[in-house]
C-alpha cells in the first residue's frame, strides 16, 4: 500500500521523465545591476515617502520618545480613539514609548488570544473596538513603501491588521532599497517567525467597477513615523 | 557585414497569389526599384499555416517540406509579403520539422534567410523611400504575427511615414488583433466579427482614407468588413502603397 | 461537435449579446491592462525581471518532486500538518474531515481559485459548515450564487447597481448602505468583521510556497487573507502542487512581477508569509513567552488533481503560471466574452490550456480554438509562458483524437494533398477561382455556402482574381523578353 504522498511524488517523477519543458538558459539568476552606489538613507526615505504617500499612507518624522508619542497622540486624537493594541516596547525600538503614551492618556489593551476554542472568540471580541494598532518594523522598503513586520513574542500580528488605524515607528536606518535587497542580506528572514508580512499602505479594494476604496478589511489609515 | 543582396526569391503566399495579385506585383515593382532582381518560383503553393494553426501538424509538415523544396533551389534571401507566413517559416518550420533528419537542417537554413517584405526593405536594404507630394491619409494596422513573432514594430511605420509624412492617421489600438486568425474567423465567427467591429470603428474614427497592413490576410478581413459597411476607407497592402503612394 | 463544444458556442453567443457585460469588461480589462503596462514601463529592467521570474518558476518545476518533498518536510518540522490530495474529492474529504473533527460551524475564506476548482464550499456546506467568502468580490459572488468571472477580479461582470440591488435583497441593506461604493464596502467590512471574530476555521489558497523554509505566501489587498489566517484557531491552506519556489530569492523574483501583472501595483498591500502555526515559545534565547496571536493549527493540503499528469504532456509549461490574470486582460477574446463563457474555473488563454490539461480534451479542447493566436497573452505573461504555442498543442492533440469538426477534418488533409503537388495546386486554384467568381458582384462575394457562411454573415469575401499572381507574373516576364 502506498500513501497519497508517495503516489503523487511518483506521478510527478513520471511526468518529469516525459516532460517537454522548454530549454532554459543555464546559470544563476541574472542579477540586475544595483545602482552604482547603494542609495543613501536620505534617498531611501524620500523614495519610501513618495511611494507610501501615493498609496494614501502618511509619513511623519519625529525625534525622541516624547516627539514620537506626541505624533501618535495627534493621530489618535484625529481618529477619536484613546485605546490601542501594540507590540511590546522592546520591539518598537523607541524606549519608554508605551509609558509616554500612557501619559498622553492613551490606554494600551494587552491581549493573548487563547488557544482554547471556547475562549478564543471572547478574546478577539474584546479587541473589536480598539481604534489603533502600534508596531515597529523590521525593515522599510524604499521601492514600494512597504513595512516588513516579523511576528514573534511581543510582536503580534493583530496590531497591524485589526484596528482601523495602523501606526508604525521605524528607525530610518532600517530602510532597504527593496525586498530583493533585504532578502539578499537576510536569506533566512522568512523563517524568523511564524509570520512575516510586508504591508504596503492601507487596505484597499477595487472589486466594484474598478473603483479604489480603502479600509475594506485591514486598516484604512497607515502612518509611518521615522525616527532618526 | 554581408553584402547587400542583389537577388531575392519572392514567396508570395497563397492569398496574394489567388486573391490579391496586385500586392504581389507591387512587391516586385518596389524590390526592383531598389535594384533587387526578383525571382518568383513558379511551383510555390501554401506555407501550411492553416493546417498548422488547426492542429494538423502532419499536414502542415508536408506543406512545409514542399515550400522548403520550392525555396531551396537557390540560397537567395526569401522575401514574403506577409508577416504571418514569414513568421510561419522563420519561427515554426524549424520546430515542426525538428525530428526530420533531411528537412530539419533545411528548415533552419531557410528560416535564417527569410524576411517579411518591410523588414527586408528596412533592415536588409536600408531603404528610405521618398515622400509623396500628395496622396491619401494612411492608418497602419499592425498584424499580430509580424508584430509579435518577427518584431515588426518600427519598420512598416518608418516606410509609411517616409512616403506619407503628415498624412498619417493615428489608429487607436493599432496593435490589437482584427479577429482574422485564419480558420478562427469561421470557426468562431461571432467573436471574430465582434473583434472586427472594434477594429473597423477605430479605423473609421481615425480619419484615414486607407488602412495599410503588412498582411493581406488581415486586409482581406478588414477590407471585407469595410465593404460590407459601405465605408469609404480602403484596405491596401504596404507594397501597394510604396509602389504608388499617390493612389487612393 | 461535442455537446460541451456546442454549449461553449451558446455561452459565447449569450455573452456577445449582453451589452452590459461588454461595457463592464471593456472598462475593467482595459484598466487592468493599462495598469500593468504602466507598472512595467516604470521598471528600469522589466524584461530581465520577467526572465528572473521565469527562471525561478522553470527551475522549480524542473525539480518539482524534490522541492515538494522538501517543502512538506520543512513545513512539518515547523508544526504544520501536511496532507496530500490526489483528486478534488480527496481535497474535499480532507478539509471537511478537519472541520468535522473539530466541530467547526463557521469557516471564513480568503479568495482561492484552487478551492473553486475542487468545489470546496459546497462540500463544507453539506458537512454542516457555513462558509463565508471574505474577499469583497467573492462575497458578492457568493451572495449572488454566481461564479467568479476573472482570476483576480471576480465581479468584473457586475455593475455597482447590480451589487447595490443584491445587498438590498440579500442583506437588507438600506438606501444609505448602498449609496456609493465606499458605503457598500463599509457595509461588507462590518458584516464580515463579525464573521471573522466568530469563525473557527480559516481557509485560503496559496500564491507561492517556499520549499526551504516550508513557508506559505498569500498576497491580498484587502487584508482578508491576514484576518482569515490570524483570527480563527485553525487555518487550512489549499496548495496547487506546482505553486512552489525553492527559496526566498525566488519568491522575491516572482513577487516583483506578480502584482504588477495582476493589478499594476508595485506590490500587493499585504504580502503575508506564514511559516508554521503560532509559536508558543520564542526561538532560542527569546525566553519562554510565545506569540500572542495566530492560528493554533496550520494545515496544508497539497493538491494534485491532474497537475502531475499535465507535467508529462506538451502542456507542462503551463505549470509555471502564477495566476496573475494578465493574459485575460490582454486577450481580445476574453475582453469580449468574459470569464463565464469559458465554462470552467480558469478562463481566458490560461484557462484554455489549464482546463483541457486538468480535466481532459473531450470537454475542454474547444476553448483553445477561441483564440486568433494573436500572441498578446504571451507578451504580458510575467513568466513568459508561450501561451499561443500551448493553445496549438491543445489543438494538435484534439485534432489527433478526431475532435475537430468533420468538415475541417476532411478539408485539411485534402488541402495538404493539393498544396504539396504544385501542378495540381495551380489547376485546382484556377478551377476554384472560376467557380467562386460565379458568386461575385463587383469583386466581392456577399454570401458563401456551408461553414464558410460564418464569414459572410458579417463580412464580404473578396472574389479570387481571374488570373493568379504567379500566372500573371510569368506572362509579364514572357512579354518583356
Amino acid at each position: 500500500m502506498t500513501s497519497p504522498r508517495e503516489r503523487i511524488l511518483s506521478s510527478i517523477r513520471d511526468g518529469l521523465l516525459k516532460a517537454c519543458l522548454p530549454a532554459e538558459p543555464n546559470g544563476a539568476a541574472r542579477r540586475r545591476p544595483d545602482s552604482p552606489a547603494p542609495p543613501s538613507v536620505r534617498e531611501m526615505a524620500d523614495r519610501f515617502s513618495a511611494a507610501l504617500t501615493a498609496l494614501s499612507g502618511h509619513v511623519h518624522h519625529a525625534a525622541g520618545t516624547e516627539g514620537v508619542a506626541r505624533v501618535i497622540a495627534g493621530i489618535a486624537g484625529a481618529h477619536q480613539t484613546a485605546s490601542f493594541i501594540s507590540w511590546d516596547d522592546a520591539h518598537i525600538g523607541c524606549p519608554g514609548l508605551l509609558a509616554a503614551l500612557a501619559a498622553h492618556g492613551l490606554e494600551r489593551v494587552t491581549y493573548d488570544v487563547s488557544g482554547e476554542p471556547e475562549r478564543r472568540a471572547a478574546d478577539v471580541h474584546a479587541l473589536a473596538g480598539v481604534g489603533l494598532g502600534l508596531t515597529g518594523a523590521h525593515a522599510a522598503l524604499a521601492d514600494n513603501g512597504g513595512l516588513v513586520l516579523v511576528g514573534g513574542p511581543g510582536r503580534g500580528r493583530l496590531a497591524s491588521v485589526l484596528p482601523p488605524v495602523h501606526v508604525a515607528v521605524v528607525d530610518q536606518r532600517r530602510l532597504r532599497p527593496s525586498l530583493e535587497a533585504l532578502l539578499r542580506e537576510e536569506p533566512r528572514l522568512l523563517d524568523a517567525g511564524s509570520n512575516v508580512v510586508i504591508v504596503a499602505g492601507p487596505s484597499r479594494t477595487a472589486d466594484i467597477e474598478m473603483t479604489l476604496t480603502h479600509g475594506v478589511h485591514g486598516p484604512k489609515h497607515v502612518h509611518v513615523i521615522f525616527t532618526a | 557585414m554581408t553584402p547587400r543582396p542583389t537577388r531575392v526569391q519572392l514567396f508570395v503566399t497563397c492569398l496574394v497569389d489567388r486573391f490579391f495579385p496586385a500586392a504581389g506585383h507591387a512587391a516586385v515593382e518596389v524590390l526592383e526599384r531598389y535594384g533587387v532582381e526578383v525571382h518568383v518560383p513558379s511551383d510555390q503553393t501554401c506555407c501550411g499555416q492553416p493546417a498548422f494553426n488547426g492542429g494538423f501538424a502532419a499536414d502542415a509538415a508536408a506543406m512545409a517540406r514542399t515550400t522548403i523544396d520550392v525555396l531551396s533551389h537557390s540560397v537567395d534571401p526569401v522575401v514574403v509579403p506577409s508577416g504571418s507566413c514569414a513568421d510561419m517559416i522563420v519561427n515554426h518550420y524549424p520546430g515542426l520539422l525538428a525530428g526530420d533528419a533531411a528537412y530539419g537542417p533545411k528548415a533552419k537554413a531557410l528560416a535564417a534567410r527569410t524576411y517579411e517584405f518591410s523588414q527586408f526593405l528596412v533592415d536588409v536594404l536600408g531603404v528610405d523611400p521618398a515622400a509623396a507630394p500628395s496622396g491619401p491619409t494612411l492608418a497602419y494596422h499592425a498584424s499580430c504575427h509580424g508584430l509579435r513573432g518577427l518584431g515588426l514594430r518600427e519598420q512598416p511605420r518608418r516606410l509609411l511615414h517616409a512616403v506619407a509624412g503628415e498624412r498619417s492617421a493615428d489608429l487607436p489600438d493599432a496593435e490589437t488583433c482584427c479577429g482574422f486568425g485564419g480558420l478562427f474567423a469561421v470557426k468562431m465567427g461571432p467573436i471574430s466579427s465582434a473583434m472586427l467591429d472594434s477594429k473597423l470603428d477605430a479605423i473609421e474614427r481615425s480619419g484615414a482614407d486607407v488602412v495599410v497592413a503588412t498582411d493581406v490576410s488581415c486586409l482581406m478581413h478588414i477590407g471585407g468588413g469595410l465593404h460590407r459597411r459601405g465605408s469609404r476607407v480602403r484596405a491596401r497592402h504596404i507594397a501597394e502603397v510604396l509602389a504608388d503612394p499617390g493612389h487612393d | 461537435m461535442t455537446e460541451a463544444a456546442l454549449a461553449f458556442h451558446r455561452r459565447i453567443d449569450a455573452a456577445l449579446a449582453d451589452a452590459g457585460l461588454r461595457r463592464a469588461l471593456a472598462l475593467t480589462a482595459g484598466r487592468l491592462a493599462g495598469g500593468r503596462a504602466a507598472a512595467f514601463d516604470a521598471l528600469t529592467d522589466a524584461d530581465a525581471c520577467r526572465d528572473d521570474a521565469r527562471r525561478a518558476r522553470a527551475g522549480a518545476i524542473a525539480r518539482l518532486d524534490s522541492l515538494l518533498d522538501q517543502f512538506a518536510r520543512e513545513a512539518s518540522a515547523r508544526g504544520c500538518t501536511v496532507h496530500w490530495a490526489e483528486t478534488a474529492a480527496d481535497a474535499r474529504r480532507i478539509i471537511t474531515g478537519i472541520a468535522r473533527e473539530r466541530n467547526i460551524r463557521l469557516a471564513v475564506k480568503s479568495k482561492s481559485m484552487a478551492t473553486e476548482e475542487v468545489e470546496l464550499n459546497e462540500a463544507l456546506e453539506q458537512a454542516g459548515v457555513r462558509v463565508v467568502e471574505t474577499d469583497l468580490g467573492e462575497f458578492v459572488v457568493q451572495l449572488a450564487a454566481d461564479r467568479p468571472s476573472h482570476i483576480i477580479a471576480p465581479i468584473v461582470h457586475l455593475s455597482r447597481q447590480d451589487v447595490a440591488t443584491l445587498f438590498q435583497e440579500k442583506l437588507g441593506a438600506t438606501a444609505a448602505d448602498v449609496a456609493d461604493i465606499p458605503s457598500m464596502t463599509a457595509l461588507a467590512r462590518r458584516l464580515l468583521r463579525a464573521e471573522f471574530l466568530q469563525a473557527g476555521m480559516g481557509i485560503s489558497g496559496v500564491n507561492l510556497a517556499v520549499a526551504d523554509t516550508g513557508s506559505l505566501c498569500i498576497v491580498t489587498n484587502e487584508g482578508n487573507g491576514r484576518l482569515t489566517s490570524t483570527l480563527p484557531r485553525v487555518h487550512v491552506a489549499l496548495l496547487g502542487l506546482e505553486r512552489i519556489v525553492p527559496g526566498a530569492a525566488d519568491l522575491a523574483a516572482v513577487l516583483t512581477v506578480l502584482a504588477r501583472s495582476a493589478t499594476g501595483q508595485a506590490s500587493s498591500v499585504y504580502t503575508n508569509v506564514m511559516t508554521g502555526p503560532r509559536r508558543h515559545h520564542g526561538g532560542p534565547g527569546a525566553g519562554p513567552a510565545g506569540e500572542p496571536d495566530g492560528p493554533e493549527e496550520l494545515h496544508i493540503v497539497i493538491l494534485d488533481n491532474g497537475r502531475s499528469r499535465v507535467l508529462g504532456t506538451p502542456l507542462a509549461e503551463i505549470l509555471y503560471c502564477v495566476r496573475c490574470g494578465a493574459c485575460l486582460n490582454a486577450c481580445p477574446v476574453y475582453r469580449l466574452i468574459g470569464g463565464h463563457a469559458y465554462g470552467g474555473v480558469y478562463p481566458g488563454p490560461v484557462g484554455s490550456v489549464v482546463m483541457p490539461g486538468l480535466h481532459g480534451l473531450e470537454d475542454w479542447s474547444e476553448l483553445a480554438h477561441a483564440s486568433s493566436l494573436c500572441g498578446a497573452c504571451r507578451d504580458v505573461c510575467p513568466v513568459k509562458i508561450d501561451l499561443p504555442h500551448l493553445l496549438l498543442e491543445v489543438r494538435r492533440e484534439a485534432a489527433s483524437r478526431q475532435l475537430a469538426p468533420l468538415w475541417i477534418r476532411a478539408a485539411m488533409p485534402a488541402y495538404s494533398a493539393v498544396a504539396t503537388r504544385p501542378r495540381l495546386y495551380r489547376w485546382a486554384g484556377r478551377a476554384a477561382a472560376r467557380l467562386a467568381r460565379l458568386l461575385q458582384q463587383d469583386g466581392w462575394i456577399r454570401r458563401l455556402p456551408g461553414p464558410l457562411g460564418a464569414w459572410t454573415a458579417s463580412r464580404d469575401f473578396p472574389a479570387p482574381a481571374a488570373r493568379s499572381f504567379v500566372e500573371e507574373h510569368q506572362a509579364r516576364k514572357a512579354a518583356a523578353r
